[in-house]
């Protein structure tokens, strides 16, 4: 089972990525941008990490979304391979066209806009530990088959575009419709709270991670691989204090493995 | 009454994403066989309810201009470029935080109670060796497959 942990200049998440990748038992390895696409298809499964592909030039992931690696991974992706972007690899998703619906871009990830009590009391690059409510069922997503619905996970974020907008008519609906949104940001009792500090970038109906319609495709802001160890987590969460146990983040990566298992 | 004024903004040094976009317009999309240049300069359209819009241009080029980097340009009720490439200029169509900070910072930091709105964009300045047509026609085309995202970005090329 070999995943390719995606490299673009820029990208500043792969080495805890692999890690994790890793430490579920798949094998894994970087694959840089301008090696030769084809070798993508001797991939079980890819991760497009966090960071900022070319430096966030036009806007964060356009210029990633265009390399030739993005149109081989779109053929694998219609293999049914499963794909993780996470933070700034969910923006070249979305870019790209892959998610939340392949071929168009339907939406985009605006710079976070922080309201409460419906004034605007932030913008911009934020980072925080959030809670996320899983949405959709088990297996149905590639990146949280394992994962029940209405889990909560803690999970950290750090971007200063994951405001999820689209002008596409009745995208929202059909997103929640067909089990597309996998993750909100929610408080730590589960519940979703749309102005700031639940919802901490003004998203669109607080969601933070999306699959695509067959479900092998999530994207999503916060960084699973920055909670996949109890060490990871912040002094205040008690599970700090015993490291030997796993994160919350690792259920993502734990339900990578498990979709390859099953759709093998 | 109000009058505008245009402080157009752009690197002394060389801009590496206008070189990117050069770069991923000619590699990737395409545009090789026409396209010879892409240039890039900031825009601020900054209305005033009163004072002496030169002086205000002088002292709001202070504040937004970094003189050792950045060069620019005022035009006072009027936003015109040279001849020579299409002006694509591209703004955000939903709130624009970094526009709402910039009139916050001149209203009630720097005291220019006189600032009524500011707006940002991005003039991207296309070179082709075609001629303006079809020079205009590949620049919508640019700016839909890489300058913009529908969703929250508008653009107009500035005539």
């Amino acid at each position: 089972m070999k995943i390719a942990v995606m490299q673009f200049p820029g990208t500043n998440c792969e080495f805890e990525t692999l890690v994790a990748v890793k430490a579920v038992g798949m094998d894994g390895e970087y694959f840089r941008w301008n090696r030769p696409a084809g070798e993508l298809s001797g991939f079980d499964g890819f991760v497009i990490p966090g960071g900022f592909s070319y430096q966030d030039r036009v806007r964060a992931g356009a210029i990633a979304s265009k390399e030739p690696v993005m149109s081989a991974l779109k053929e694998e992706a219609a293999k049914g391979k499963p794909i993780i972007g996470i933070c700034n690899g969910f923006q070249i998703l979305v870019e790209s066209g892959l998610l939340p619906v392949s071929g168009n871009v339907d939406m985009a990830l605006a710079q976070n806009v922080m309201v409460s009590k419906g004034k605007i009391v932030r913008r911009g690059y934020y980072c925080d530990w959030v809670n996320l409510r899983h949405e959709a069922p088990s297996r149905r997503c590639s990146g949280s088959f394992i994962i029940e619905r209405a889990a909560l996970l803690k999970i950290p974020i750090a971007h200063g575009e994951g405001n999820l907008v689209t002008t596409t008519p009745g995208l929202i609906k059909k997103l929640n419709e067909e089990g597309q949104v996998v993750f909100r940001y929610c408080d730590k009792h589960g519940r979703v709270i749309s102005e700031f500090p639940v919802n901490v970038n003004g998203s669109t109906e607080s969601i933070a991670g999306l699959s695509n319609p067959e479900g092998n495709i999530l994207g999503m802001m916060p960084h699973p691989e920055r909670a996949f160890f109890a060490w990871q987590l912040p002094s205040f969460d008690p599970r700090k204090q015993r490291p030997d146990e796993p994160g919350p983040g690792r259920r993502v990566f734990e339900s990578m493995k498990r979709y390859i298992e099953v759709n093998a | 009454m109000s009058q505008k004024i245009n402080l157009r903004v752009w690197l002394k040094i060389p801009d590496a994403e206008a070189a990117t976009v050069k770069n991923t317009l000619v590699r990737r999309l395409g545009f090789g066989n026409v396209l010879t240049d892409v240039k890039k300069e900031r825009l601020f359209s900054i209305e005033v309810d009163s004072g002496d819009p030169e002086e205000l241009a002088k002292s709001f080029a202070k504040e937004l201009v970094n003189e050792n980097k950045e060069s620019h340009k005022v035009l006072i009720d009027q936003l015109s470029f040279e001849e020579g490439y299409v002006p694509v200029k591209v703004a955000l169509h939903i709130e624009d935080g970094e526009a709402i900070s910039t009139r916050e910072r001149l209203r009630n930091r720097l005291g220019f109670k006189n600032v009524v709105d500011v707006k940002k964009a991005t003039v991207w300045k296309l070179y082709f060796n075609t001629l303006r047509p079809e020079a205009e026609q590949k620049s919508r085309e640019i700016a839909e497959k890489l300058l913009i995202n529908p969703h929250k970005d508008s653009y107009e090329i500035v005539s």
